[in-house]
This record gives structure tokens, C-alpha cells and sequence, in this order.
């Protein structure tokens, strides 16, 4: 689940690299500048990167397959007679 | 050859900062142990326990009674028990209650409801409660805190290869400096080494959406090491062939079963299980506990999908629902949720069951912690014969650290530089960076999944025999070679990702000769050749260890 960065936001602490637990972001990343999201499909969508950021940059994608699949409750709950 | 960067000497080196290794690395630095932890990740979000937890199992004395049997009963009979020691068991609950007290006082939530400890979760209605209601969100980053106001030294990205050994004790560790991209090794050498590793995930082709590896229940960064370097270095590991598998949302596999307050449906708004029919905090809808294949036995018969019904839940306790998803370090999927509109008052959401991954199959320690190879201890989810899991990390970590403690100036510090073990792996791991070209990592871990999917399948749906594990063993060994001899990495990222191929490659044959010897059926080891359960079983455990350079798969007797 691929973290984005908001480039205004983000004023490159770094500190999204330092705790990815699954590295997903460039190591070798220079102070001051946007992480690179260099291994998005190695992402755990932990969500660890959007909680710790000082400035909320990040966000993350939700890929398309990762689906959570539901029926209506009311209706479910109406065939059973309730 | 990779350079080395540096050689640290120490008492306690621990492989993995997570639950289990913090807890280890806090207890023997409190008795003036020197202790390094070497990290791949970084210890204040690393492992599976990175986001939070909110179900601690323990025995409180003020809650429970006098009576420790009776709790004792409750998890070896209803909790998935079955494949522990009982003497590791009783003596992780006689610890648990001051652990409980800890991490209270070191500013960990055990009691977020009230300031009471409150019991729930995975309960069965009218059974003693086992499980603790806390607020684990930040546990990694207080145990981290507290481990370096002791003086521990963490090295984060620093990702173990190898444990070295000489073959009669554990030495210290053969590392991957990985907080640079330009790899390089670092050598540690110590008296004493603790595995705390975790549990190893992306073993199995991923039930929920195969075409995402990283897709897993637990972390997908632990992959196997402790367990793959524990056999290599002749300790023994138990239970590899009786497969572990956990359920969740269908295609979202993160996802904490024991904090919903349900009931499962099937699509005719029937309940699937008899054992309640409201819902509440206290007791929710326990089936899949009991009835681990629920979902996939229900697909089978053609009656899926089964449907997670909050809407007929109190506000009251859907609050603490949400609470104790956000404990849980559920916030993606709460984002989730606000993201894409899901309400779960008036949705009810499927849930599946996922690919076989490591609980209770791992290391087997003895009653102080300590692994069959000298000076090698472990704890959390990479051990086997007792459960891992919150409190099992916790508290088998803490009862290492101890013992580590008390018992480390016995043995000296030895050199590991010069061993052939060291250089082999070294020049090993080079190779695959010095070469020009060739294949990613990612294709021997497919590979992997494939053959043990295939050949070492888990039940309900899949079986096992002779003629299908001793092809799978042939075929696996044949990729084992093709990956030593093809595989390639352009930085220390994917040298670490390599590693963990190579780690999981070993899992995998170890998972299957012991599958091969374990001649008849019980729980989700469906062996067609021998459809029987075999009584004498019960009581005993499978191991396997190497022995001579050859490995040897056998039976023993549970500790009582
Ligand atoms: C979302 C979620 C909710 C959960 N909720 C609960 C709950 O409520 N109750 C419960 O009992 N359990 C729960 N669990 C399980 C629990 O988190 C784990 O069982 C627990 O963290 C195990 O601790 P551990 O120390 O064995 O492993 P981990 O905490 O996973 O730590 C292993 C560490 O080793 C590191 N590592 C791995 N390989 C290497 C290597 N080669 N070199 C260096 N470092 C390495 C990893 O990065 C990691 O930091 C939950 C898990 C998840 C994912
Ligand atoms: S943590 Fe936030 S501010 Fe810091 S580098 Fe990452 S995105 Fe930028
Ligand atoms: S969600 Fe977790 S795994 Fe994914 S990029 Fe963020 S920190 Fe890394």
C-alpha cells in the first residue's frame, strides 16, 4: 500500500525513512529534501509513516485489490427476519 | 569482498528488536549486562508488534483467583494450546502478571477501560477469560526508551545474516550494515546470543491476493531468519509440520480477529455458529477460534461468504470497537474506512482465511529460555514450543534476559572473524552483489511460495503425501541452487531481501521433511497416505536439527 508524499508538506526530517519497518523509502536519503518511495510493493501498510510524520504528509494509497468486500447489513439482517 | 565496517564486542547480542528482543535486551542490561540489538528495521515501529496490540494473555491473581490451573487449563485446552510444552507454559504464566505490572509503570495502557484490568476478547461464553484488554499502541517506542535509558545500544538497519557458532555455542553475529545502500558487514562477537527474530511470513503463494507478497498478517519483514539460522546452527526447532493460519478481512489481510464485536453470517442472515446470538464486548461471536476453517469449509460447500455483523452491536461497545482497533495498530484500516465510506454499523464485511505462516513452530527452549545450542536463547514468535504472541514475547524475552544476566560471565568472548563459517557466508553474500547480472530476489521467494503451496499444501483444501513432499524437496533444493548460482543485487536492500529468500528457502525444506515423517493427519497436515490420527501422537512433539551436516526429524515427549 504505497505511502504518497505531499511535497508541500513534508520538509524531509527523514524520520519516515528511519522507521518504515519494511524500507520501502530510498536508505540513502539526503536531509532536507522529499524521501523517495522506492519500494512500494514491499509496503506492510502498517501506517507507521502517516502516524509518526511531524508534518501529516503522508498518505497512503489503498491499491485497488486490496478490497474489503461487505454486503448491506439492514438487508442481511432482513432475510434472517430481524 | 564487501568490507567490513565494524567489529562490536559485547556480552548479549539480540537478533531483532522486537517484543521479544527488547524485553530480553531490558532485563539483562538491568543486571549490567552489555547488550548491542541489531535491527533490521528501526525498533520503534519494527515487527508485528510495530502498530500496537490490544490482547495481552496473562494470569492475574486480583482477577483470576488463587487457582493458576484454572487458567492454565483454559489456554492449553481452548487456545490453541495443544502443540506446547506444559512446563514452558505454566512457568509463562507464574511471569506474567509482573510483566503486566511493568510495562503498566513503564507507560504502557493495561488498563485503558476504567483503570481496571478488564479480561475480553476471544472468550468463549461461560469460560474464564485469559485475554487482557490493553493499549498497545506504543509499545515499541516506549520499550525502545526504556531499553536505551539502560545503556542498551540498538543499531537500527543493521540486518542479521548469519549467527555464528563454532559448532558446540552460539558466538555472535554476522550483520548487514543496511542503513547505507552501499552494503557492508559488521562482525559481533559475544558470550551469549538471543533470537528474537519473529515469526516467517511469505512462506505460501498469499491466499488473499496473490499477486502481493507483502500482503501478510504479520509482518512480512520476518521472515524466517531465526529459525533458518537456529537450524543451521544445529539447535532444534519443533511443530514445522503442523501449518498455523489466521483470517481476516478477505483481501486485507492486517486485521485483529479477536477485537471484533460479531457475529458471523452467511448470506441468508443466519448465524453460523451456535455460540451466541447477541454480540456484546464481554462475549463476542468466538466460531473461527473454534472453528479455525470456518471460511474456507463454508467456500467449499458453496455457503460463503461469511459476513462480520457489527450493526446489531450497542453504540457503547461499538466505541470500544474502534478504540481497540486504533490499540490494535488497525489506523490503516480505519483510514480505510473513512477513505472509502465503510461503515460498519450498517455494512457487514467478509472475512477469508490466509495461507499458512509461523505461530508456535519454531526454536524449542527450554524452561529458562535457552535454546538446545549453548549460549543461544530465544523468545517471541520464532520459538516453538511455547506461544509466542504479546505475552509470550514478553515475557519468555523478559525470563532470557535474566537468566542471560545471572549466567553470561561464565563464558568468554571468542574471536569470529576467522571462522570459516564467517568468511564462507561473507564471500557468499558478496557474490551475489560482485556479479554483473542476473535474477531478483523476488523470483526465488515466488518460487518458493509455488513449491510449498504445491507440494507442502496446508488443509482444509490442500493435503500432503509421500510421493508430493518428496517431489516438492527435490524441486526446492533445484531452485535453492538456481538462486545461489543466479540471483543478483545492486544495493544492501536487496541483499537483505536476498538473505530472507535464502532464510525461507531452508524453512521450506525443513517444513517438509518433517511433514514427511509426521505419518498421519492432524488439524490442517492432511496427510492422503495416512488419513488417520494417531492417538500415540498426542503427546509428543516432532523436531527436527542438524546433526553431522545431515538433518534428523524426531519425536519426543511434551515436557510436563
Ligand atoms: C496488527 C496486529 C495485531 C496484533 N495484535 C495482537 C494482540 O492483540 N495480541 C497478541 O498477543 N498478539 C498480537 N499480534 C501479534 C504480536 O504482535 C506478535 O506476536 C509479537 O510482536 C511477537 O513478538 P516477537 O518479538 O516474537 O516478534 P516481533 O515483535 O515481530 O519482532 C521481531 C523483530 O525482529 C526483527 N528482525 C527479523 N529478522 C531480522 C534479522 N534477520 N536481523 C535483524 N532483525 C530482524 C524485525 O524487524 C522485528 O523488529 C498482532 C500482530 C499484528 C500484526
Ligand atoms: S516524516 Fe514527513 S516530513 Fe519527515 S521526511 Fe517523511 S514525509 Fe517528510
Ligand atoms: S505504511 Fe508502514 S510499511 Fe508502508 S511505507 Fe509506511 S511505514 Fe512503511
Amino acid at each position: 500500500m504505497p505511502p504518497v508524499i505531499d511535497k508541500e508538506k513534508c520538509i524531509g526530517c527523514g524520520l519516515c525513512v528511519e522507521i518504515c519497518p519494511c524500507e520501502v523509502f530510498d536508505i540513502d536519503h539526503a536531509p532536507k529534501t522529499v524521501p523517495v518511495v522506492l519500494y512500494p510493493r514491499e509496503c506492510w501498510h502498517c501506517n507507521a509513516c502517516v502516524l509518526d510524520c511531524p508534518r501529516k504528509a503522508v498518505d497512503l494509497r489503498f491499491p485497488l485489490h486490496y478490497m474489503i468486500t461487505t454486503t448491506d447489513a439492514a438487508a442481511l439482517n432482513h432475510k434472517a427476519g430481524d | 569482498m564487501l568490507p567490513i565496517s565494524k567489529t562490536i564486542e559485547t556480552d548479549l547480542v539480540v537478533i531483532g528488536g522486537g517484543i521479544g528482543g527488547l524485553m530480553a535486551a531490558i532485563s539483562a542490561a538491568e543486571q549490567g549486562t552489555r547488550v548491542v540489538v541489531l535491527e533490521k528495521a528501526d525498533t520503534r515501529r519494527s515487527g508485528s508488534g510495530g502498530g500496537g496490540c490490544d490482547h495481552f494473555f496473562c494470569y492475574l491473581p486480583e482477577v483470576h483467583g488463587n487457582d493458576l490451573d484454572v487458567i492454565f487449563q483454559e489456554l492449553m485446552e481452548s487456545q490453541i494450546g495443544s502443540c506446547y510444552d506444559p512446563l514452558l507454559t505454566y512457568q509463562f504464566m507464574k511471569m506474567s502478571s509482573s510483566i503486566v505490572r511493568k510495562w503498566q509503570e513503564w507507560g504502557i495502557n493495561m488498563k485503558p477501560y476504567n483503570n481496571e484490568f478488564v479480561f475480553r476478547g476471544h472468550a468463549f461464553p461461560g469460560r474464564p477469560r485469559i485475554w487482557l484488554k490493553y493499549d498497545g499502541h506504543n509499545q515499541k517506542a516506549v520499550l525502545t526508551k526504556k531499553a536505551r535509558s539502560l545503556g542498551v545500544t540498538i543499531l537500527n538497519h543493521h540486518d542479521v545474516l548469519e549467527l555464528l557458532h563454532d559448532g558446540t555455542r552460539a558466538l555472535g553475529a554476522l550483520a548487514l550494515d543496511n542503513s547505507r545502500s552501499e552494503p557492508s558487514f559488521v562482525l559481533v562477537q559475544s558470550r551469549c546470543v538471543m533470537m528474537a527474530s519473529g515469526t516467517a511470513s511469505r512462506l505460501y503463494t498469499p491466499m488473499s491476493t496473490p499477486s502481493t507478497m507483502f500482503n501478510t498478517a504479520n509482518s512480512p519483514a520476518n521472515a524466517g531468519a531465526g529459525h533458518a539460522q537456529a537450524l543451521r546452527a544445529g539447535a532444534r526447532l519443533v511443530n514445522f509440520e503442523l501449518p498455523y493460519r489466521h483470517s481476516g478481512h478477505k483481501y486485507w489481510t492486517r486485521a485483529g480477529k479477536g477485537t471484533w464485536i460479531v457475529i458471523f453470517k452467511y448470506p441468508d442472515g443466519s448465524n453460523v455458529g451456535p455460540f451466541i446470538t447477541k454480540a456484546t464486548k464481554e462475549v463476542s461471536d468466538i466460531t473461527s477460534d473454534v472453528w479455525n476453517n470456518v471460511f474456507t469449509d463454508m467456500a467449499r460447500e458453496g455457503r460463503a461468504p461469511i459476513y462480520m455483523d457489527c450493526s446489531q452491536i450497542d453504540e457503547e461497545d461499538f466505541q470500544c470497537m474502534m478504540k481497540d482497533f486504533e490499540s490494535e495498530g488497525l489506523t490503516s484500516f480505519l483510514n480505510y474506512m473513512g477513505k472509502r465510506g465503510l461503515d460498519l454499523r450498517k455494512q457487514a464485511v467478509e472475512f477469508g482465511q490466509f495461507e499458512p505462516y509461523f505461530l508456535g513452530r519454531g526454536v524449542e527452549i527450554g524452561v529458562d529460555g535457552q535454546t538446545t545450542l549453548p549460549g543461544l536463547y530465544a523468545a517471541g514468535d520464532v520459538v516453538g514450543n511455547v506461544r509466542g504472541a504479546i505475552a509470550g514475547a514478553a515475557v519468555y524475552g523478559w525470563i532470557c534476559g535474566e537468566n542471560i544476566g545471572k549466567r553470561y560471565q561464565d563464558l568468554e568472548i571468542k574471536p569470529v572473524a576467522d571462522l570459516d563459517l564467517t568468511r564462507e557466508r561473507m564471500e557468499f553474500f558478496s557474490s551475489l552483489y560482485e556479479r554483473k547480472s542476473g535474477a531478483p530476489w523476488q523470483e526465488g521467494n515466488w518460487g518458493l511460495q509455488q513449491i510449498l503451496t504445491d507440494y507442502a499444501g496446508a488443509g482444509p483444501e490442500r493435503v500432503r503425501s509421500e510421493t508430493l513432499l518428496s517431489a516438492g524437496l527435490k524441486n526446492l533444493r533445484e531452485l535453492r541452487e538456481l538462486c545461489k548460482a543466479e540471483m543478483k543485487v545492486s544495493n544492501s536492500h536487496e541483499l537483505m531481501r536476498a538473505a530472507e529468500v535464502f532464510d525461507l528457502l531452508d524453512v521450506g525444506e525443513a517444513i517438509m521433511l518433517c511433514a514427511r515423517e509426521r505419518r498421519e493427519t492432524r488439524g490442517l497436515h492432511i496427510r492422503k497416505d495416512y488419513p488417520f490420527t494417531n492417538p500415540l501422537y498426542n503427546k509428543k512433539i516432532f523436531y527436527i536439527e542438524r546433526r553431522n551436516g545431515e538433518y534428523v526429524v524426531g519425536m519426543r515427549d511434551k515436557y510436563k
